[in-house]
């Protein structure tokens, strides 16, 4: 498998693909929103018009499975930029991989499970938040024994599947997505010369095509999960 | 601050500073893009959307105004119709009692005069009758006088005389 440029600061480990593919889109999500939010009038122009799709459909996933309306105001802004960050991730190692000598340095973000694993803890961290400060201390732990209090460890075991599944579903349907661009682009594609290279073109093509499908609906599943998670915490049973 | 070349996960390292530098990024990017994008933009929606409620309620209070409006004109209508109806007919009644009143005075007028030229005729017919009685009585006392003057004695004529004169005492 590729390695990545790892180094240590601070006694951490840090993975440079990552940091580079994440801030990169990060910038490219913010220079997005702002230059469609440049001008901002009651009369919608046409990227106003594009934002405000954007923002609907987001909101649109947050008032479908949040119903408490405190939590939904904070929400729509983190469904939005969530949604858009795990998007442009999942697309980057689509049309961008930077191999320098054995180490890869730009490649989709999402396709590492520390990546997800991070959001997916930012997620649960979110609803941890948004539970306590409905119910307080107390109340939220008391939640986990509903209804009945011999379920309280399912709850708990539930609450590390949720952050398992979250994070790996987005994990291997991008992680698999790259691989097999990358089989078809390093293995197929050279294996007999140009007569593969190719033939091996339209198969990338479909394949690309496909995977940006794929992020589109992961980016949609990983957010529409998270404010189900959220959701669940912040609405009694 | 010591670089160090690792292997990636799968050869064993876990490198959680990802995870923080993933956080830090992306709470950067949930400032700036709700500064600069979602702010403005759901403000501006919302801004839309308060709008639209107002103008639909000022539109229904429009219609429920226009609604109304049309109402008292058509009680309106229907009124002056009925007045103008009242005076027309007022005026016919006006006008009728008016000729009727014209044709009777026209009447009594042709009446009375009617009366007065009868009662000049009849005085008119008097008077000639009574100058002509007193024409007659002179021209037949003249006749007589001529015819009597060549018999009549002196003494006789004083008679007559002082007769006439006694005539014209009375």
């Amino acid at each position: 498998m590729e390695k990545s440029f790892v180094f240590k600061f601070l006694g951490l480990n840090f993975d440079l693909a990552g940091m580079i593919g994440s801030t990169l889109m990060a910038a490219v999500v913010l220079f997005v929103c702002i230059w469609l939010s440049r001008k901002v009038e009651l009369r919608p122009n046409k990227k106003q018009n594009v934002i405000e799709y954007l923002l609907d459909f987001t909101d649109g996933i947050v008032k479908d499975n949040v119903s408490d309306p405190d939590a939904r105001k904070h929400l729509s802004l983190y469904a939005f930029v969530l949604f858009l960050f795990i998007f442009c991730m999942n697309q980057l190692g689509l049309f961008l991989e930077v191999k320098v000598g054995d180490n890869m340095f730009v490649k989709s973000p999402t396709a590492d499970p520390v990546t997800t694993m991070s959001f997916a803890m930012m997620t649960l961290l979110l609803s941890f938040t948004f539970g306590m400060q409905k119910f307080g201390v107390g109340g939220y732990w008391r939640n986990y024994a509903e209804p009945v209090s011999f379920l309280f460890p399912i709850n708990m075991i539930e609450e590390i599947t949720n952050f398992l599944t979250l994070s790996l579903r987005l994990y291997g349907n991008i992680y698999a997505g790259e691989v097999l661009l990358t089989l078809i682009g390093n293995s197929l594609a050279p294996s007999f010369g140009i007569t593969t290279m190719v033939l091996a073109a339209p198969l990338a093509m479909v394949w690309q095509g496909f995977s940006v499908f794929i992020g589109s609906i992961q980016a949609y599943v990983f957010v529409t999960l998270s404010m189900v998670y959220v959701g669940k915490k912040v609405t009694k049973e | 601050m010591t670089f160090q070349t690792l292997f990636a996960a799968s050869s064993g390292h876990i490198y959680i500073g990802n995870t923080i530098w993933y956080l830090i990024v992306f709470a950067i990017l949930l400032v700036l893009v709700k500064h600069y994008a979602w702010g403005p933009v759901s403000e501006m929606m919302e801004k839309r959307r308060q709008k639209v409620i107002s103008d639909l309620d000022s539109a229904a209070d429009n219609r429920k105004k226009a609604e109304v409006l049309a109402n008292e004109r058509e009680a309106a209508l229907k009124n002056s119709r009925q007045e103008a109806t009242q005076i027309l007919s007022d005026a016919k009644a006006n006008a009728q009692k008016t000729s009727s009143q014209i044709v009777a005075e026209a009447n009594d007028d042709a009446a009375s005069i009617h009366e007065k030229a009868k009662a000049d005729a009849a005085q008119a017919k008097a008077d000639a009758l009574d100058e002509a009685r007193a024409q007659v009585a002179d021209i037949s006392v003249t006749i007589a006088e001529k015819v009597i003057a060549k018999n009549l004695s002196a003494d006789d004529q004083k008679d007559l005389v002082d007769q006439f004169i006694k005539g014209l005492n009375k």
